[in-house]
């Protein structure tokens, strides 16, 4: 699993799509994982034709073993390779209705959204049972698995994994280890500087991995901050999740170099949708940040 | 002169401000030192490299975006025109999301990218006004705009609708505008650009004040309109691009100070311009430190500030002038 984490292009749909809510100024939730528009799950039969809206979702559903039953993707971030072959309904936020309603599906699971709540309306208006997720955080992950299994058959599978899941993250955090720990700033964008902050699950990765977010008190998934801030956290390694190696091109520029770590050219980069969405991948994603963190000379 | 002492008095205040306040809590003897080279390192980075280029950049940015809204709006003779109105801020953004979505690489791709998508919107229209050779017309000019920067955002919707790049979001925001990418160096690049459009501006107070009361009265009081006309637009454009590659779009400025000017001020260019130089100045200053330190350590956009800082203030003077 390890290698095709590593080797997996760049995905982008998930963090964008968590930027631009919060960026819109619309708080973020703590409690993530909400499902509406229907009965409790148990009431149902187990759905057949399945379209999911989210890479993370579909991703998810393929890990329960609800693969065979999806039958519509979003055109991002496929993952695993199998979900390559279930034709996508295009876009996950603000979804073509009429797409998503042409492969029959007898359920959706969509991205929570403010701007899928239309979508999610008139889809439940056609009768198709709707479940909406939204993983911001690792445990997420667990609540999310245990609710789609039980939406498709698979509730056996998905509470055996998403056991193994928690006590694995359980573990992960105890060796973790309780030495010194090198501070990370983790970067989104240059400009105007974005950084992610301890509401992010990317956050929770540089945790496992040994390390420490130098944003890890702010409570958002992702904030807008100046170099001056930055400078004066004074990081002692940059993280930039994404494409490319080495040096970013905007470390060239002269304000940046006020940031110790840019200066002295402290940079990891790791990429992979593992490191775009939670999965049970995570610990995965969180030993590849570590090696590439430990890569960085003290 | 006591109002240039108040206004020279708040132009001061605003630099001082934007030194001493910031993210990180530096006292003002910190600042002092700082400035002078001595105590903590990372403090005297942060006033010298980080603050102090930045203040000054946001004054001349301000204060430039302020003249070309006083000129534009005197230009068009149309009260809502501000330096982004002629198809720039489309141009720009289209010229920033292509450079990402073609992944042009180098610092300075996003910014030089905006700024050349902003000078062809303002050739483009150039060319649509000049009408009959060589007559630039003002009317056509707005409407041009209106229409090659309604094409640019089109395009970049559509690019946006097609691409699933985070970067591209990213793009939008930083067209939000901002002083995050201030530098000595881009301090010196604008200066470059912005000190020939400013005297060039200037040196037409006396004909801009004739071309305020139209066209036919300015050429009959001895104006030589059309290359005025053409002198102005061109050292406008070049102004705000120039803006533009530094700081994004930051709107609010060169539409609002021109009129606050002219309320308190009157309408004679050659006071009229250096006095919004420096509001315009200012504002932004004043309201960059704010966008820095209000919700610390997260920043707010700077252009929010601008509105929230001048509109209530806008409106009072409005509310005077009409009663």
């Amino acid at each position: 699993m390890g290698e095709r984490i590593a080797s997996r292009p760049r995905a982008r749909t998930r963090p964008g799509v968590v930027r631009r809510v919060c960026l819109a100024g619309i708080p973020l939730a703590v409690a993530s994982v909400l499902s509406c528009g229907s009965p409790p799950a148990d009431t149902h039969q187990p759905s057949a034709r399945i379209v999911s809206l989210a890479p993370a979702s579909t991703e998810l559903l393929f890990a329960l073993g609800a693969g065979p039953q999806v039958v519509g993707r979003t055109r991002w971030g496929v993952d695993p390779p199998e979900a390559e072959a279930v034709p996508s309904v295009g876009d996950g936020l603000e979804p073509n209705v009429e797409a998503v309603a042409g492969r029959r599906p007898d359920l959706v699971v969509f991205y929570q959204s403010p701007a899928n709540a239309a979508a999610m309306e008139q889809l439940a208006q056609l009768g198709i049972r709707i479940v909406a997720i939204r993983m911001d955080r690792l445990e997420d992950v667990i609540d999310a698995a245990r609710e789609l299994g039980h939406a498709t058959g698979h509730a056996a599978r998905a509470d055996s994994l998403a056991d193994g899941f928690a006590a694995a993250l359980d573990s992960a955090r105890a060796d973790s280890g309780a030495g010194p720990r090198r501070s990370v700033l983790i970067l989104s964008w240059d400009q105007p500087p974005i950084i992610i902050g301890g509401g992010s699950f990317q956050s929770q990765l540089v945790d496992l991995a040994g390390a420490r977010n130098v944003f890890g008190e702010l409570t958002r998934p992702s904030a807008q901050v100046s170099i001056e801030t930055i400078a004066a956290r004074d990081p002692d390694i940059v993280l930039v999740i994404g494409g490319g190696t080495g040096t970013p091109d905007w470390a060239e520029r002269p304000e940046w170099k006020v940031v110790r770590a840019v200066r002295e050219r402290r940079f990891a980069r790791v990429e992979g949708t593992a490191f775009s969405h939670p999965s049970f991948r995570a610990l995965d994603a969180a030993r590849l940040l570590r090696r590439a963190l430990e890569a960085v000379p003290q | 002169m006591r109002r240039w002492t108040g206004l020279a008095v708040l132009a001061v205040a605003a630099l001082a401000i934007g030194v001493l306040a910031g993210p990180v809590d530096l006292g003002a003897r910190d600042v002092v030192s700082g400035l002078m080279g001595r105590g903590d390192p990372v403090h005297v980075v942060i006033v010298r490299n980080l603050r102090v280029p930045r203040v000054l950049l946001a004054f001349a940015v301000g204060g430039s975006l302020a003249v070309t809204g006083a000129v534009l709006q005197a230009l068009v003779r149309n009260p809502l025109a501000d330096p982004y109105l002629l198809g720039l801020s489309g141009g720009a953004g289209l010229g920033a999301v292509l450079a990402i979505t073609l992944g042009l690489a180098g610092p300075w791709a996003v910014p030089i990218a905006a700024a050349i998508g902003a000078l062809l919107a303002i050739v483009t229209v150039y060319r649509l006004a000049v009408v009959a050779g060589s007559v630039l017309d003002t009317r056509v000019l707005l409407l041009g705009g209106v229409v090659v920067g309604a094409f640019a955002s089109a395009v970049v919707g559509a690019i946006l609708a097609l691409s699933p790049a985070e970067s591209l979001r990213n793009a939008l925001v930083w067209l939000l505008g901002g002083f995050d990418g201030a530098s000595w160096q881009a301090l010196g690049i604008f200066l470059i650009y912005a000190v020939v459009p400013i005297a060039v501006l200037y040196r037409a107070s006396r004909p801009l004040d004739l071309l305020s009361l139209g066209e036919e009265p300015a050429r009959f009081l001895g104006a030589d309109v059309e290359p005025l006309k053409r002198r102005l637009y061109v050292s406008a454009s070049v102004l705000t691009a120039a803006a533009v590659a530094v700081s994004g779009i930051i709107g609010f400025v060169g539409l609002v100070v021109p009129h606050a000017i002219r309320l308190v001020w009157g309408h004679t260019h050659r006071s009229l311009l250096p006095a919004a130089f420096l509001l315009g100045g200012a504002l932004l200053a004043g309201a960059d430190a704010l966008a820095r330190t209000a919700f610390a350590p997260l920043t707010l956009p700077v252009g929010v500030v601008t509105a929230v800082l001048g509109v209530p203030v806008f409106a009072l003077l409005l509310r005077r002038w009409a009663t």
